[in-house]
């Protein structure tokens, strides 16, 4: 009796490990996603900020290009017509309205 | 009476392939019990493989709406999905399913029902430093043609294409800079063009060496319009648009920020920023940008997640101009 439970229970054993084993070779990094490996590298800056610095957009629509941007400059980019004002973020809200927020021309 | 049928069961079944059939020897026995283990593991183990992991879609119910260039999800990796979970769910009110997939723990964190970010958990070896970091996924139609493109502007591919069951295709790429971005092609479509709720994912940033050519890259990518921005001498601010929307901004790195490194920053829509810092302090963050007003008039500040993650803080006031900057 002893030397039967023996053996099932190490067939179950056996099996489980496999299992396991196999399981872990099939899905390296656990499953679909990106899987976990953008770190960034320790001691980055994020700040250094100075008084000038900015980083949002105008509110509303009717901004348009400052300096001597989007006009035949020489950049790298192709540079938005002088006839687009700039845009801003959505403004509508999530249950409904109109469309808003963005720039004055229409597309 | 069942304790007494199972071991009857337990015992007659090694009496069918007991000594009298397995015969000659131990050894045989041994092979049968081992190829039985193999082909119980084989079983057990197909269906695993086969299951896939139900990651939560987009936008639910899905939609037709797709906005090429809009930054549409968000992805941290944490060593410890814990204390991130209580850290944004205290701050901002989020909410988390938690998924569980071949070894790895998935956090989805909703706000209203919505689906706003995934947080990973994953251990950094003690040898390495490096720090969390919060990964942009910018909506395109077709993933692998944005994989070409990128190439062939000088990206690198650092996540090749594949497919995630409900949620679409996606890759991960680092620009020419450096800054490192993801694309997916949702399968449920792409968020509504609407104004985000505090809590929400409203605007990102790209603070890179080179906005002029990074501009270039993104525009090739999404085709993006590019407005120049004011900026002071030796800086460049540029804002990208599509679907005559502002998508972000690019931004040449702060020159007194030596250890800086091209990366994209993205900001969640707080009512306060003042207040919202100094929760972030008290939950354990750090203050990496001190509060101030910027271009539209609210304040912006950036902080960092008790593991290191950055994010930005953005006012945006329902009515116009909040605060009023003093022109110099």
């Amino acid at each position: 009796m002893k030397i039967i439970l023996l053996r099932w229970s190490a067939l179950a054993f056996v099996g489980l490990t496999l299992t396991v084993v196999l399981s872990g070779c099939i899905l390296p990094g656990g499953g679909y996603g990106y899987g976990g490996e953008y770190y960034e590298p320790y001691g980055v800056d994020y700040g250094g900020w100075g008084p000038d610095y900015r980083v949002a957009p105008f509110r509303g629509g009717d901004h348009h290009p400052g300096g001597e941007g989007g006009h035949g400059s020489a950049h790298a980019y192709r540079a938005a017509p002088a006839s687009h004002s700039m845009p801003s973020i959505p403004s509508s809200s999530r249950s409904g309205g109109s469309r808003s927020g963005g720039g004055s021309r229409s597309r | 009476m069942h304790p007494q049928r199972s071991s009857n069961l337990i015992d007659s079944i090694p009496n069918q392939i007991g000594p009298q059939r397995m015969q000659p020897g131990r050894a045989g026995q041994f092979l049968r019990i081992g190829l039985l283990a193999v082909l119980l593991c084989v079983a057990c183990a197909v269906p695993v493989m086969a299951a896939p992991v139900h990651l939560p879609a987009i936008v639910e119910p899905p939609s037709q709406e797709h906005h090429i260039g809009k930054l549409i999800f968000v992805q941290l990796v944490t060593p410890d999905i814990a204390a991130a979970k209580q850290f944004y769910g205290e701050l901002f009110g989020w909410t988390f399913r938690d998924i569980q997939a071949g070894g790895t723990k998935y956090a989805e964190a909703f706000l209203d029902g919505r689906l706003l970010a995934e947080i990973i958990h994953k251990q950094v070896p003690a040898s390495e430093h490096r720090q969390p970091a919060w990964l942009s996924f910018f909506a395109v139609g077709d993933v692998d043609a944005a994989k070409k493109a990128a190439l062939q502007h000088g990206a690198k591919v650092l996540f090749e294409p594949h497919s995630v069951p409900d949620r679409g295709r996606e890759a991960v790429f680092s620009d020419p800079q450096g800054a490192v971005f993801a694309v997916l092609a949702s399968s449920s479509g792409d968020p509504p063009d609407v104004l985000a709720a505090p809590g929400e994912w409203i605007w990102s940033s790209l603070i890179t060496s080179d906005p002029d050519s990074d501009a270039a890259f993104y525009q090739t990518l999404f085709d993006y319009e590019v407005f120049e921005l004011p900026a002071s001498p030796g800086a460049q601010h540029l804002l990208l648009a599509s679907d005559n929307y502002a998508r972000a901004s690019a931004n040449t790195l702060p020159a007194n920020s030596p250890k800086a490194h091209p990366h994209w920053l993205n900001y969640l829509r707080v009512e306060d920023t003042v207040k919202m810092t100094a929760k972030v302090v008290a939950l354990g963050g750090r203050v990496l940008v001190e509060p101030r007003v910027d271009r539209h008039g609210g304040k912006v500040a950036v902080v960092a997640d008790p593991l290191g993650a950055p994010f930005g803080l953005l006012e945006w006031p329902e009515t116009e101009s909040k605060e009023v900057e003093v022109p110099k």
